[in-house]
């Protein structure tokens, strides 16, 4: 669960959906990826104190993934802490981090959700990356549209990078993820034109990055009906300017219970089971996991 | 991944070869609000220019997919070729297109036909409980992006009316023969099934009726 930007509500989402699968009978465990800034025990009412975290784990203080994740108060879901350690250390080498997904594979879990850290960094859209299914979370507000255009591009390119093998054309992805570059390509598809200019093997391998890279899209806090077309319009530029299709998973409507439940430190389908935040939690839910 | 030029008019409005009127009217009036020239969707992304051109393709895709002898034209050349000239290599619309829209006009009331129940609908917005009320209709309209005042447009049914049903105020709604209508076309513009929407609204209305006494 990623999106760019702070505030909009992943900690928020990656608790609710998670319980609601939990309670269905689905074993779920949480990882909270966001090392600089962990705070999703706080929205599932556990205290995460000097408790066993993600931090141990990479200072290779505890071998086995599974003994980092501790219970929380609802059944079948645990959590893995993101707080920092002693050395306060927020970046991960990629070695570790691909250590850390080859455990997260292996873990006795129907479903582990990654909560990520705001921002494009590389460990951020390397986890983004790895998951079978890739969430971007968006407000409608211009800012955080903004920002989720930005993750989904630095996801974009990095995938095309790491499918790429020709020089010359992995060359060609880091000019073209300068906006403003010299050659002039400004869009995936004027990036495409060129790659078929150099190696027609590499522009079919680009295309079939393009059919691959399907993520899913929420929208939090909507208001109107104005903001739930966004969902639409934003899945539409994104046909457009990258080429690529987005699922539109659904949207939550602004409830004055959701802050009500962070402050009282429960998720929201368990504080506030019949609000109207709850029902379409349950429906995004529903539709991803047939639950 | 085909540039703007070479898109056939369904993908330029995003909508299914096989779309109903309704669907294409829909996909129309979103391409419309997301390449407007105010639109948050496209800011960070395209430029004013882009987004103008964007929507001159998309109005003469309109202009041809919203005229149903015009689509029949247009889909024939597309079923004709194994390449894509039922894409005009101009920006012209071809002969007896109707002129482009002005973007800041209105979009036409789409024509008043039923829709088939959508499973996608039925499934993943169905009510929990099982009872069409007015909360629930409210819920699926705005899920589907679709305001109200475009209900009353295609159903010409007072928009006080359709306000009073997704309110709950039974007290300010007609009287039963015309309810029952009015449900049927409101359940229809939702995909729902008409008869099913309407039996249980008024259903849940007359045992709230039989709670007051």
């Amino acid at each position: 669960m990623g999106g760019g930007k702070g505030g909009i509500g992943k900690s928020f989402l990656v608790a609710n959906l998670a319980t609601v699968a939990a309670r269905s009978g689905r074993r779920v465990i949480l990882i909270d990826a966001d090392l600089g800034g962990a705070n999703l025990h706080t929205c599932l009412g556990v205290r995460a104190g000097e408790r066993i975290s993600l931090s141990d784990y990479f200072e290779d203080r505890v071998v086995d993934l599974e003994k980092v994740a501790i219970e929380t108060p609802i059944p079948g879901l645990r959590l893995i802490l993101g707080a920092l350690g002693h050395t306060g250390k927020a970046e991960t080498t990629q070695e570790q981090r691909a250590t850390l997904l080859r455990a997260v594979r292996r873990l006795p879990a129907d479903l582990v959700i990654f909560d990520l850290a705001a921002g494009t960094d590389r460990s951020t859209i390397d986890f983004f990356l790895e998951a079978d299914d890739g969430f971007v979370v968006t407000t409608p507000e211009p800012t955080a549209i903004e920002n989720a255009y930005a993750f989904l591009r630095a996801a974009f390119y990095r995938r095309l990078a790491s499918a790429l093998q020709e020089s010359n054309v992995r060359e060609l992805i880091r000019v073209a993820m300068d906006q403003r570059n010299e050659r002039g390509i400004r869009t995936p598809a004027d990036l495409l034109g060129a790659v078929e200019q150099i190696d027609h093997a590499e522009a079919e391998r680009f295309r079939r990055v393009l059919e691959g890279f399907r993520p899913h899209l929420v929208v939090n806090q909507v208001r109107d009906t104005e903001e739930v077309k966004m969902g639409f319009s934003i899945t539409s530029v994104c046909k457009k300017y990258f080429g690529i299709d987005i699922d539109y998973a659904g949207y939550i409507c602004f409830d004055d219970n959701v802050w009500r439940s962070v402050k009282d430190r429960r998720p929201l389908v368990l504080a506030y089971p019949t609000s109207d935040g709850a029902l379409y939690v349950r429906r995004i839910v529903k539709k991803l996991l047939g639950t | 991944m085909q540039p703007l030029g070479e898109q056939t008019y369904y993908e330029l409005l995003e909508a299914p070869v096989e779309g109903s009127p309704q669907q294409i009217e829909r996909a129309y009036r979103i391409a419309r609000a997301t390449y407007a020239p105010s639109s948050t969707a496209v800011y960070s992304i395209f430029s004013a220019d882009e987004c103008a051109a964007i929507l001159r393709r998309i109005e003469e895709a309109y202009a041809v997919l919203s005229d149903a002898r015009l689509r029949r034209e247009y889909d024939a050349r597309l079923r004709r070729s194994d390449l894509r000239p039922g894409v005009p290599t101009t920006s012209a619309p071809p002969a007896g297109a109707a002129p482009a829209r002005d973007p800041r006009e209105r979009p036409p009331a789409p024509p008043v036909r039923p829709a088939p129940p959508d499973p996608d609908v039925e499934g993943s917005l169905a009510p929990e409980n099982g009872v069409f009320d007015g909360t629930v209709l409210r819920r699926i309209r705005v899920s589907l992006g679709i305001e109200l005042e475009e209900i009353a447009a295609t159903t010409k049914i007072n928009e006080l009316h359709l306000r009073a049903i997704e309110g709950n105020h039974y007290e300010q709604l007609p009287p039963p023969v015309y309810l029952r209508g009015f449900l049927k076309q409101f359940a229809k513009c939702l995909s729902l099934d008409p008869n099913h929407v309407a039996d249980s609204y008024t259903g849940r209305m007359r045992e709230s009726s039989a709670r007051r006494g």
